[in-house]
């Protein structure tokens, strides 16, 4: 027997009860829907967040921090427990003891200075290393100091070019230019058109404040002013210095002096309220995002700041301070060759004892949550599947009670076993086909409503537009469903096909 | 296998000592009891018998649709007792062609895709087997009638549809069970007609399956007699 005979009677048999045929192809088609909708919104899902995640190159960026590591030369064992107690309480205390001063003597920095910077530029598969360097600095213009937060780098993005609304953005990595945000400009005065216009070309001085440096307790003592300005914060800061030579003069016992005598650090020659300034010509002006730029998940960097520097100018500036040399830089983002090797720099730059973050490690847990999500709907699409392979079954055997004598007088012309067996496999495998196509279409039809339903309550709810649909359809994806619809109607229609090739052509061909 | 080939020359259908036995202890049957039997090449001999006399159950031993439980049986050159499954189909689609009292036709199939059927499954191309179809389906006048369903056609019509399915092949032995059995005398007539000229032109062997004597007489060489799964009586 011919396949193309095969597949032409077991279609005709299939259609000489369209109804049967429908109803029983119907669970498949359901089957199949819910399995193909799953496999199409995993995979679609995870193409978006890596489309979303690749915006900006922002996929093959890892930011490495400086971490804290355990200190190889002190042994925790040697932290002293006081008292007579059990042994169990004896260790429980003395690892609590020990991981408390994990961040003291127990622990090391590892901070990202000139030498470990040179040693990740140098890691495979890193194209760029971009140190990030800022924090709070006073900025001068004419005469007038003021507060300001100061990021270096940016420039040369794209994104960020469309938000410099006067001036220009910087050309050169090391030219001595900065960039104000319209906000800061705003805030100091600059309120009229032609102010912004003036300011470009004029010269802003900036100086990096130093608040490690010199006596820890002024920190907590400018800590509670409120509203009284650099002036009284420097008035604070003289008063802070002179508090461990005052310290006898207060109502204080002898182990409280000395306690915080300790944790009062002298003033060292070297602390000195400014200890790194210089003056750079302002270049542009930039803005404040737009509400719909903010609805870009990953386009918010660079973070808000009032000024921005060049990157290499901004790092001079920093390191002229010999003690943010030997700190090393806040942080620095390494851009990699291919978003497929960030693991493996993440994995290098870890075992420098350096902390890292990457948008993969993001990615990998979102896909945690979306292969739980796939995992329900396979259920049910298992299920859907299981039930209606009982279904085809049943079905099926009906059938072949119903065309015994069809059987017979096949089986009287010639029909061999498995010839019969083949027919209704292929009846089985047909429903599958059927079924598996039209839930694909059905799924493949759903998605445009469902793909539009989903991405307008992304919009409501979390304010971002996405790119594309979260739902993709590859080839493989077909391949998957009609496989499993397949194998499924095929294996339900095994134990019918062999029941149709055991019947008795004799009993069955009996007058009635 | 000389000498079978010589026999086989002669001696279309050889059966010795076959039993069959349906059943088992209180509701064992005996439908036949130790036939013995031999056809030549071309002949035409009658089974009479009545109802349970065996002659059906014979006569699907013959066509390959049962096994005997003892004896045996030589068919067309074939040990059927030897074949395997997928050779008893084959032997079914390409050695013997039987034809049935109720026509046997698959009701939801044309008369032509009735008459392929065999054919289908023996393999032969859509093509081949087509033309085959419509050449068997003319010579017994159904030439206009080749596309309609069973229930389309009357009862003679059906019978010469499954004539035609029996004759499409060409094969060596025919085995009708009552093919007029169903049929008014007129109809009846024109089937056996159809059937006797096949054996005449190919010098194929028939065993026709009736209780009609007269019919047995006038289109037969010999009659054999069953009663109680015995062969009774010969006559010529």
């Amino acid at each position: 027997m011919r396949w193309f005979d095969l597949f032409r009677w077991a279609l005709a048999a299939l259609g000489q009860q369209k109804l049967r045929t429908s109803l029983t192809t119907l669970g498949v088609v359901f089957g199949a829907f819910v399995l193909a909708a799953s496999l199409s919104i995993n995979e679609g899902v995870q193409e978006t967040i890596q489309r979303e995640a690749s915006k900006g190159d922002a996929a093959r960026k890892v930011t490495v921090h400086p971490a804290w590591r355990a200190n190889r030369d002190s042994k925790k064992d040697q932290v002293e427990v006081k008292g007579r107690m059990s042994a169990e309480r004896h260790e429980r205390i003395r690892k609590a003891l020990a991981d408390r001063r994990g961040g003291g003597g127990l622990a090391e920095r590892v901070d990202l200075t000139s030498d470990r910077l040179e040693t990740l530029a140098r890691l495979p598969h890193v194209r760029r290393l971009i140190p990030i360097v800022g924090g709070p600095v006073v900025a001068t213009l004419g005469h007038r100091p003021e507060d300001a937060s100061l990021s270096s780098g940016a420039g040369e993005d794209p994104e960020f070019r469309k938000r410099v609304v006067a001036g220009r953005a910087f050309e050169a990595e090391d030219e001595r230019s900065v960039l104000l945000s319209e906000m800061f400009a705003y805030r100091i005065g600059l309120v009229d058109d032609a102010d912004i216009a003036q300011v470009i070309g004029k010269p802003l001085r900036i100086e990096f404040w130093n608040p490690e440096e010199g006596p820890s307790f002024e920190v907590s003592l400018a800590g509670r002013s409120r509203g009284g300005g650099r002036d009284e914060w420097l008035a604070l800061r003289q008063l802070a210095w002179q508090l461990p030579g005052m310290l006898d003069q207060f109502r204080l016992t002898a182990d409280e002096s000395s306690i915080l005598k300790k944790a009062i650090r002298q003033p060292s020659a070297a602390a000195v309220p400014i200890d790194a300034a210089d003056d750079y010509q302002v270049v542009g002006i930039f803005r404040e995002l737009t509400h719909e730029e903010n609805k870009d998940a990953w386009s918010r960097f660079p973070a808000d700041t009032d000024l921005i520097l060049p990157r290499q100018t901004a790092v001079d500036l920093y390191f002229r301070d010999p003690a943010r040399r030997k700190g090393g830089v806040h942080r620095a983002v390494l851009l990699i060759d291919d978003m497929r090797n960030v693991k493996e720099v993440v994995d290098r730059v870890e075992a420098l004892d350096l902390r890292s973050e990457s948008i993969v490690r993001f990615v990998e847990r979102e896909r945690l949550t979306y292969l739980l999500i796939f995992g329900g709907m396979t259920c049910v699409a298992a299920v859907a599947l299981l039930v209606s392979a009982l279904g085809i079954a049943n079905t099926m055997l009906m059938s072949v009670l119903q065309r015994r004598r069809e059987i017979g007088i096949m089986k009287a012309v010639g029909a061999a076993d498995w010839q019969l067996q083949a027919l209704f496999l292929v009846e089985g495998g047909l429903i599958g086909l059927i079924g598996g196509v039209s839930g694909l279409l059905l799924a493949w039809t759903i998605s445009f409503p469902g793909d539009a339903w989903v991405r307008s309550m992304i919009r409501r709810d979390m304010q971002i537009d996405l790119s594309g649909s979260i739902f993709a359809f590859p080839a493989r994806i077909g391949v998957i469903v009609l496989f499993f619809t397949i194998g499924v109607t095929v294996v339900a229609a095994l134990y019918p096909a062999r029941r149709a090739s055991k019947v008795d052509p004799v009993t069955a061909l009996r007058h009635d | 296998m000389g000498s079978d080939r010589d026999e086989d020359d002669e001696v279309a259908i050889r059966a010795v000592e076959l039993r069959k036995v349906y059943g088992a202890r209180d509701a064992r049957v005996e439908a036949l009891r130790g036939v013995s039997i031999e056809v030549k090449n071309g002949e035409r001999l009658a089974l009479l018998g009545k109802s349970g006399s065996g002659k059906s159950t014979l006569l699907n031993l013959l066509g390959g649709l049962d096994r005997p439980s003892s004896g045996r049986l030589r068919v067309g050159g074939r040990d059927l007792d030897r074949l395997s499954g997928r050779e008893m189909a084959r032997f079914r689609s390409t050695t013997v062609g039987m034809i049935f009292q109720s026509f046997n036709l698959i009701p939801s199939r044309s008369a032509t895709e009735n008459v392929e059927l065999p054919m289908i499954f023996a393999g032969r191309s859509p093509r081949d087997r087509r033309a085959v179809a419509r050449e068997a389906l003319e010579s017994v006048g159904l030439g206009e009638r080749m596309e309609h369903r069973p229930d389309q056609l009357s009862g003679g019509e059906s019978q010469r549809v499954a004539v035609a399915r029996a004759l499409a092949n060409r094969p060596r032995v025919l085995l009708a069970d009552e093919p007029t059995g169903n049929l008014d005398s007129q109809t009846a007539r024109q089937v056996m007609a159809l059937i006797l000229d096949h054996v005449r032109e190919h010098a194929a062997t028939l065993v026709l399956v009736t209780h009609d004597e007269e019919l047995a007489a006038t289109c037969t060489d010999r009659v054999v007699r069953l009663v109680d799964g015995r062969i009774a009586a010969e006559s010529t």
